[in-house]
Order: C-alpha cells, then sequence, then structure tokens
C-alpha cells in the first residue's frame, strides 16, 4: 500500500506515456527530414515526404501509449514485490542484528496490544457481536412498565391476561411471544439419577420470533400449547450431547420431567440457550442457559390474570413497521385497558431492542474500560516511537551509508516503514496470542454477570481490530522514524564527529511532550483505579442488613409437576419447608435455620401493593409499593437480620387463621414515622395470590436490607410467613457456628425426610452470594487497576529512556560543565530538574485530564465523589514521586562522566 | 524517385529484421528503419510508422529493453537494446527462417514435378 502510492508518486515525474509515444515519433520524422533535406529536398517538402513515409500517425502513436502503460504496469507490480522482500528481508536483519532493543519494542507492544485486544474482545462478544438470532434488530422485548410514587420506572415482566391482550390486539409484529424460567429436574427413563436443567415454558411462536429451527425433529405448534395438551419437549444441542450421547434417534424419545413424562420433539442447533440469565433482569431468575423448552399453556384462569406477573415477552417486528410505532401501538392498547379496568394504574408497555436489552447495562462500564486500555495502547506505543526515534539518531552512520551508496530518500522512508511494520506485525501478533488468555482471566472475574459472556472469543472483528493496530502502528512508528532522520545531514553524516548529534529541537522537545503524556494518561488512569477501589470498599463497608458470615444458602425444590396451586399445595409445601428448618436447627452446629423466596443479593426480588388500613384510598398512581418476601423457619436469626421493635415470626403464627406481617425500618419511617408506632397497626398486602385479601397484623420491625445491591437506597420491605402464603420455591439460609459447608449434609438429609423428590441446588455461601453481586464493580476496578499499573510503569520506562538518551547526548556538555567547575550534585539536579519538569507538565495535563474523564466515569462509583481531593492529589503525588525516582539513576550515571573522557570522545 | 517493385513483409518477418539490426548493438528506432533499408535496398518497404509498434512488441515481451538517451545529433532519444532473451530468439527465429527459406528455394528450383 505505501508502495503504490510510492509508484503513483513516481509517476508525477516521469514523463506520461502519451508524452513518450509522441517524442518517439517526432524524432523519427525530424530525423528523415533531416536526411532529405541534405539530399536536396526543400525543407518544407522534405517534411511532408517524411510524414508520407512515417505512415498514419494517430493509430500508430495509441498502439505505443497502450503497450508502454501495459510494459510500466508489469515493470511497477514486478519491482514492487522484489523490493518488499528486500525491505522485509532487511527488517528482519536489522531487528535481529539489534536484539534488545527489538526485544524491548515487541514486549511493550504486545502488552499494550494484548490488553487492548483482550478487552476488544470483550466489547466484540458483548456489543457488537449481531445476536446469533435472525435479522435480530427485529426483536424486541416487552416490558410492563410501572411508574412508583417517587416517579421512579421499572420495567415488570407481563401477566397472562396482559400478554394475550397484546397478541390478540397489536398488529404490528410478525409473532409474539412468551416465555419464563421453569426449572426441571431431569431423569432419563430406567434411570434413577436426577439431574436439575434449567427449563422454560415458551409460546409456540418463541422459535419463530428468533428465527431458529431445530437440526431434528420439530418445535411446539398451537396444539401443543392447550391445556390438556400433551408432554412434549424441545431440548439443547448441549442437553442432547451431554445426556443422550447426541442419539440420532433421539426424536420421539421419552424423558422424565421433574417427575412426568415428556416426548422430546426436536433438538435445537448447537448454541441455542435463548433465554440466557444474563442478558435478561436479573430479578427474573432465568438460568445462564436453557436446556429444555416446554410448551407454555394458559388456561381460563390464566387469561384473566392481570395481578401475576410472571411472564417475559418478545415480538418480531413486522417487515413495515418500527420500534416506535410498536410502541405507541402497545401504549394505546395500555392506555384502552386501563381506560376500562383500572384508571388509577400508572402502567405502560415498554418495547426495548433484544440487541439493547442485552447490552445496556454494561455498555457504559465496558467503553471505559476500553478506553483506559486504549490509553495504554498509546503510552506503550509512544515508549516504542519514542525508542525508535533514539535509534534512528544512532543509525544515522547507516542510512548515511546506504544514501552515499544511492538509495534513494523514498527509499530508505520505506525501509523504515517496512522495519516497523514488521516489529508492530510481530507485536500485534504476539499481543493476540497475549490476549487470547487474558479474555479468560477477565471473564472469569464476572461470572454470570456479564451478557454473552459464555461464548465470547476471536473471530474475524477481533482479528481485524488487531491487524488495524498493527497498520497503524507500523505506519505511525515508520513515519515517526523518518520524519526524526535528519536527511540534510545523509550526506555528511560520514564524518564519524557528526553522529553525537543532540537531535534537532523538535526532536528533543517532541520526545519530552510524548513522555509527558504517558506521564498524564497514567496519571488519568490511576486517578479512576483508585476511585473505583474506594468504591468497592465502600460497597463492602456498606451494612447490608444481614450477616453474611457462616451462612450457607441453597435452593430447595420440591417436585410439583403441571401447574402450580397455591391453594391446594400451600399449606403442604409450608409444612414441609418448616419441617427442614425444623429438623436442621436441632442438628448439631447449626445456629438458626431458616428460608426466603427471593434471598437478598442474588438478584431476586419481588414488588408487590400495600395499603394501611384505616389510611384513606391512595390518589390514583400512589399505591405504596413494597419489596415482598415470603419466609420460612427462623428466617431472620438464620440471617443475622435484627428485630427492631415487636417479634420475628415464630411457631404461633403456622397456626391456621393467623395473619402477621413484618416491616422494615423504612416501611415504618414512611407509613408511621416511627419504628415504634407500626407494631399493631394493620396492612393490606395486595400481593398475595387471591383477591380482597383481609388485613395483617405488624408483628414486628426489622432492620433495612440491601436487597438488590449493596448501592441500593433503603427500599420499604414486608415479611410473610409462607404458613399464610403460599410460595413454590424457597431458598434456605443456614447460619452454622464453624464451617457451613459441613451443614450440606443436614440439609440434604433434612430435605429427603420432608420429601424424598427434593433437590437440592445453587449451594452457596452467603458470602459468595455477596461477592458476586460486587462481581461487575470488581470487574472494572481490578481490570482499571491493572491497566493503571501497567501504564504508570510503561510511563515511568518511558520517562528513564529518555532521560537516559538525554545525558548520553549531552556527555560532552556535561564533561565541559564539571570542567569549568560544575559539581556532580549540580549535574544531578540539572537532569532531575529534566525530568521533574517533564512529570510536572505530565501531572498538570493528567489532572485536569482526569476531571474531563470523571464525567463518564461518575455513574459507576459510589460513595466517593467523582473529584475526590484526597484521590486526585493522593494519585498526583504518586505518580511524581515515582517519576522522580525514575529520574535518580539516569542523573547519577551523568555525575559519573569523566570530563577528561568525555571531552577526548569527540 | 521511382521505387523498384517490392516486397510486402511478411508477418513476424519484420521482428527478425529488427532483432537482427539491434544485435549489432543498442539503436533508435530511425538508425534501425534505415539499417533495414540500406541492406535490403529498398526491397524491403517497410511502412516506417510500423517499425515502432514492433519495437514496442518485442519491448514488451522482454527481447529488447529501452532507454533514453542523447543521440548522435545532442537530442534526446529513445534508444532500444537487444537483451539476452532476445539474443536467444534471434538465434532461434534465425533457423527457423533459414530452414524455411531453404525449403521455399527447393521448391522453387526442383526442375522436376515428383512423382
Amino acid at each position: 500500500m505505501t508502495d503504490s502510492l510510492w509508484v503513483r508518486l513516481r509517476d508525477v515525474f516521469r514523463p506520461s506515456a502519451r508524452a513518450e509515444a509522441s517524442d518517439e515519433i517526432a524524432f523519427h520524422i525530424e530525423m528523415r527530414a533531416r536526411e532529405l533535406v541534405e539530399q536536396g529536398h526543400d525543407p518544407r517538402e522534405a517534411r511532408a515526404m517524411a510524414e508520407e513515409r512515417f505512415g498514419p500517425v494517430l493509430p500508430i502513436e495509441a498502439d505505443l501509449i497502450d503497450s508502454t502503460q501495459r510494459r510500466r504496469q508489469r515493470e511497477d507490480r514486478a519491482e514492487v514485490l522484489m523490493n518488499l522482500r528486500q525491505d522485509l528481508s532487511f527488517a528482519v536483519r536489522s531487528l535481529r542484528k539489534n536484539s534488545a532493543f527489538a526485544a524491548t519494542a515487541i514486549a511493550t507492544l504486545a502488552l499494550g496490544v494484548g490488553a487492548t485486544v483482550a478487552v476488544f474482545t470483550v466489547v466484540n462478544g458483548v456489543l457488537l457481536r449481531p445476536l446469533p438470532y435472525k435479522d435480530p434488530s427485529r426483536i424486541a422485548m416487552i416490558w410492563i412498565s410501572n411508574t412508583n410514587p417517587q416517579g421512579v420506572t421499572s420495567d415488570l415482566p407481563l401477566t397472562s391476561g396482559f400478554f394475550t391482550d397484546i397478541q390478540r390486539e397489536s398488529s404490528q409484529f410478525e409473532a409474539i411471544a412468551a416465555f419464563r424460567f421453569s426449572p426441571y429436574s431431569l431423569s432419563v427413563a430406567g434411570s434413577v439419577d436426577k439431574q436439575r436443567v434449567a427449563g422454560a415454558r415458551v409460546s409456540p411462536a418463541l422459535f419463530q420470533v428468533l428465527g431458529v429451527r431445530p437440526i431434528t425433529g420439530q418445535t411446539f405448534t398451537k396444539e401443543h400449547a392447550v391445556v390438556g395438551g400433551p408432554n412434549v419437549a424441545v431440548i439443547s444441542h448441549d442437553l442432547w450431547q451431554r445426556q443422550f450421547g447426541g442419539d440420532a434417534a433421539i426424536v420421539g424419545k421419552r424423558v422424565d420431567l421433574s417427575g412426568q413424562p415428556f416426548t422430546i420433539l426436536g433438538v435445537m442447533p448447537a448454541g441455542f440457550t435463548f433465554p440466557r440469565g444474563a442478558e435478561l433482569p436479573p430479578a427474573f431468575q432465568f438460568a445462564l442457559r436453557t436446556d429444555v423448552w416446554t410448551p407454555l399453556v394458559f388456561d381460563s384462569t390464566d387469561l384473566r390474570n392481570y395481578g401475576t406477573m410472571n411472564l417475559s415477552a418478545m415480538g418480531r417486528l413486522s417487515a413495515t413497521t418500527s420500534p416506535v410505532a410498536a410502541q405507541s401501538e402497545l401504549s394505546a392498547i395500555m392506555k384502552r385497558f386501563l381506560a376500562e379496568n383500572a384508571p388509577r394504574l400508572k402502567l405502560g408497555y415498554h418495547v426495548v431492542s433484544l440487541v439493547d436489552q442485552a447490552g445496556k447495562k454494561v455498555k457504559r462500564g465496558l467503553l471505559i474500560l476500553f478506553g483506559a486500555v486504549v490509553c495504554v495502547l498509546l503510552i506503550a506505543s509512544a515508549n516504542v516511537a519514542s525508542l525508535l526515534v533514539a535509534r534512528v539518531s544512532n543509525r544515522q552512520r547507516e542510512l548515511a551509508v546506504r544514501a552515499a551508496l544511492g538509495a534513494g530518500r523514498g527509499r530508505i522512508a520505506r525501509q523504515l516503514v517496512t522495519e516497523n511494520l514488521v516489529l508492530a506485525g510481530t507485536g500485534t501478533a504476539l499481543g493476540v496470542v497475549i490476549s487470547y488468555w487474558a479474555t479468560k482471566v477477565m471473564l472469569a472475574l464476572v461470572p454470570g454477570a456479564m451478557p454473552r459472556a459464555d461464548d465470547i472469543g476471536l473471530d474475524w472483528r477481533v482479528l481485524s481490530f488487531a491487524a488495524l493496530v498493527a497498520l497503524l502502528g507500523g505506519v505511525v512508528f515508520g513515519v515517526a522514524a523518518s520524519a526524526s532522520v535528519s536527511w540534510s545531514r545523509l550526506a555528511g553524516s560520514l564524518h564519524a564527529g557528526d553522529l553525537r548529534s543532540t537531535g534537532t529541537l523538535s526532536q528533543r522537545y517532541g520526545r519530552r511532550f510524548l513522555v509527558a503524556a504517558e506521564v498524564a494518561l497514567s496519571l488519568m488512569l490511576l486517578i479512576g483505579a483508585a476511585l473505583l477501589t474506594r468504591t468497592f470498599v465502600e460497597l463492602q463497608r456498606v451494612r447490608p442488613g444481614f450477616n453474611a458470615k457462616n451462612v450457607l444458602t441453597a435452593g430447595v425444590g420440591l417436585p410439583i409437576a403441571g401447574r402450580f396451586d397455591p391453594f391446594a399445595d400451600g399449606p403442604a409445601w409450608a409444612a414441609k419447608m418448616n419441617g427442614i428448618a425444623a429438623q436442621l436447627s436441632t442438628s448439631p452446629g447449626v445456629v438458626a435455620a431458616g428460608a426466603v423466596s427471593s434471598l437478598p443479593l442474588s438478584g431476586a426480588f419481588e414488588s408487590g401493593g400495600t395499603r394501611i388500613v384505616g389510611r384513606p384510598t391512595p390518589a390514583p398512581g400512589q399505591a405504596p409499593s413494597a419489596q415482598y418476601n415470603v419466609v420460612a423457619g427462623n428466617y431472620f436469626a438464620a440471617a443475622g437480620i435484627n428485630v427492631l421493635a415487636g417479634r420475628a415470626f415464630d411457631t404461633g403464627d403456622d397456626e391456621p387463621g393467623r395473619r402477621g406481617i413484618i416491616v422494615n425500618q423504612e416501611f415504618a419511617r414512611v407509613h408511621f414515622g416511627s419504628v415504634a408506632d407500626a407494631v399493631g397497626r394493620d396492612v393490606v398486602a395486595t400481593f398475595e395470590f387471591r383477591n380482597n385479601a383481609a388485613p395483617r397484623t405488624i408483628v414486628g420491625v426489622v432492620e433495612n436490607v440491601k436487597q438488590t445491591a449493596l448501592d441500593d437506597p433503603a427500599a420499604p420491605q414486608v415479611y410473610v410467613p409462607q404458613s399464610q402464603m403460599a410460595y413454590p420455591g424457597l431458598t434456605f439460609v443456614i447460619r452454622t457456628k464453624g464451617d457451613p459447608m459441613t451443614a450440606v449434609p443436614a440439609l440434604r438429609e433434612a430435605a429427603r425426610a420432608a420429601d424424598p423428590g427434593a433437590t437440592l441446588n445453587d449451594v452457596r455461601l452467603m458470602d459468595d452470594v455477596v461477592a458476586l453481586s460486587l462481581a461487575r464493580q470488581r470487574f472494572s476496578m481490578t481490570l482499571i487497576g491493572t491497566f493503571a499499573a501497567l501504564a504508570l510503569v510503561l510511563a515511568i520506562v518511558g520517562l528513564y529512556g529518555v532521560l537516559a538518551l538525554i545525558v548520553g547526548q549531552r556527555r560532552r556538555e556535561i564533561g565541559v560543565r564539571m570542567a569549568l567547575g560544575a559539581r556532580p550534585s549540580d549535574v544531578v539536579r540539572m537532569i532531575v530538574g529534566e525530568g521533574a519538569r517533564v512529570a510536572a507538565l505530565g501531572v498538570i495535563i493528567g489532572v485536569g485530564g482526569a476531571f474531563a474523564m470523571m464525567r463518564v466515569l461518575g455513574a459507576l462509583l459510589y460513595g466517593v465523589s467523582a473529584t475526590d481531593t484526597l484521590t486526585f492529589a493522593g494519585a498526583s503525588v504518586v505518580v511524581a514521586t515515582i517519576a522522580l525516582a525514575a529520574t535518580y539513576a539516569p542523573a547519577r550515571r551523568a555525575a559519573r562522566v569523566d570530563p577528561k573522557a568525555a571531552l577526548v570522545a569527540e | 524517385m521511382p521505387r523498384p517493385s517490392n516486397l510486402d513483409l511478411l508477418q513476424g518477418t519484420l521482428d527478425l529484421l529488427v532483432l537482427k539490426t539491434l544485435s549489432w548493438g543498442p539503436a533508435h528506432g530511425y538508425s534501425v528503419a534505415r539499417w533495414i533499408q540500406e541492406l535490403t535496398n529498398d526491397v524491403l518497404q517497410i511502412g516506417e510508422g510500423s517499425l515502432y509498434p514492433a519495437l514496442h512488441r518485442l519491448e514488451e515481451r522482454g527481447w529488447v529493453e529501452s532507454e533514453w538517451r542523447r543521440s548522435e545529433n545532442n537530442r534526446k532519444a529513445k534508444f532500444y537494446r537487444l537483451t539476452n532473451t532476445g539474443r536467444a530468439q534471434l538465434r532461434a527465429e534465425s533457423q527457423t527462417w533459414t530452414r524455411f527459406t531453404d525449403a521455399i528455394g527447393k521448391v522453387l528450383q526442383a526442375s522436376e514435378q515428383p512423382a
């Protein structure tokens, strides 16, 4: 590419094919005419005769032009190839000869490129790579948006009633589908081994919406999704391989899902695992990947259900419509519904593209990370560029020899560019290898919290990005290197004395500015990293409202097939869960045991409406909502949630007819002004699975618990015992005296005693649950911290390098100074001062840059101001101190210069 | 000046003549034309212009190469020079040509009709 440019440039200076052809013809005619004149012809006559003898000029000229152009093209191509081969082999030889230089430059580049490509791999995998569905831009998620009294709008799942409404009334979608999480315990016919698998109940249209077909068999039809329809399932490619060994005759086989026989209808293609938990709001508790799909069936009760929000919905926009049109149509449908049925509710539909749904929440963090890593790459590149410039001044002699032997300026420049392309190419190739591992390490920091993370890898986008980096690097370095060759001196610099030049003014200041910029960038990163670290520390210092130490948590599933009927099954469930808790509390080592519907900080939460008895009915849209939890056993003691007033639930609350409720401090403060005033008041919980539920009496007030994230503001929360409000699945919370893991056998035993079909899942320490909830913060903090450290090291190396070079180039000057009476300490002061000026400039630019940067970083911070003076000052002092320390070694070397030797050497 | 009866050049023959003239040393197009005319006593009337496409054709094939130089009267002219492959080509074509003219000669000198 530089070569074709080169050829085009040369064409400007060489005569055109047309000029050459007409010159050649004119010469012939002129010579002939001259000869005819010599033979005695009149000059004018002679010219006419000459032209006649030559024949038709124009066609011949055209012929010559054509052939000249053809020939030139071929020659140019051949020359380019030959030069390229020469340049390449020369570049490799030249780099090998200077292996220390080459190794330093390549290693620096490989580190910078490796980090950058690793982050780009994640950015590409999460944000750029198209979703693996047909025409993904036309797929939209549909949520119900609810505006709470504080004016905050949040997305909620649909109810079966709302879903069937939009399915019937909307015209903007080719297909609409609903789905919800449905864990199964799977056993293959004839085996007693049970395995928990992530399943989803889905409308038959789901596969049409996503545009994905099974690789064998079929997916559901409408006939499968009716009450009393056949038990059929579609399985993932992974499950097919894992569980059935890729059995070719899988279609039609029987499998046992949670105690019921299902017929396998089809197998989806590899990689299809929708819905995938990390891409959907965590509250819906989808597993990371889905392995089994069964039909979602609505009965007549479901069609009237506008209360239980448990469905996610998505649609494929029809070809003629836009997301905006779909949004406004759905809004109109909701408005009509509310006008007829519930004018006080502030609900709407919210259409969000699947692409945004998957990537939006991590986009900012990832882009900040990418910005940070590009800073590292810039610093690495600046170091390499500065090394190259230094190398060129040492190579001035070699270049002079080559110029003397006839290499043109263009040829030498091209050689420098080629050499740097080889350098950048090797560094990048190594960087790509490093990035492969770096990506894995990065993703291991965010297990399950990064959307689309499970199939991130190198693809053509990543490789093109790396190639672009290499190319850009090579050209920029090459241009920098050839710009620093002082061409005018090439002719003369065979004389040895000229070799010790101190560089041109622009070279000297350019290099210093480069290093100042490096210091500035690394200071910005360091400030960013420090703020994120303080955020992380602040978050961990937050009192979550419970005590995670020595606590084991595990989901306990009881076998239920088909529909869950809260009124029929509820009491039996409660009895079993309470039985497990009771048995556990008697086992040695267990302090307290209980269970909860949404484990704090696990991502799960549920909200519902509440009404205070004796207060006027709230104004439209002002119905107070609260996060609610259903609990069993001795949950508050097990989780370490303090009771501030009244009491916790006890076995008395399990008696039939009792109706109690426990609220948190925030609920008490908002509604009653104080904790003490809340106890004994009556509250209606409108989230109960029944209409016109009777009021509940507040029996106790507990402290606020961080339910969804440690940086959540306090929210009103209420608790109801499972014996009074049936709830399908609970997570056990067991407080132990010693290592919580020792309680696992006791839990398993207690669960099996309660029901032989019970399964355990997600057995974790509460400490790990808390740590996992901070995974994304830890991800940002660790990576930006690593990048900041890397940047600082590179910047210091850069600073050291420039000072060492300055000392080397100014040996003579230093010698003169010392001969004139300067003491070593003066020399040290001079060199350190040189370094200090560069570092100070860098720190000033860096602080300014950091202020600008905080506008984007601010959103990721918690408990620390984005312009925190202490952080800014501390980071600046650290960078300045390290920079000054780096000046010391070159300064001491300068002080040891022997004036006699330095002067004689010239 | 009346011209003697002349022969049109056979296709490919011109190439051979040009290669031959260049085998004595580099020359520009005009000298090539002059030499051919002199040596053939103007029997072979080449259209002078058609010499140049031939020269370029040879150059494209790599049998001759060219360079702009000062001519004997100090004017810039394009000089052609035979390359090594051009020389080999000349040898091969001369042999072919000799065999060809021998054959034609034998036919023309034959006194009896073959049996």
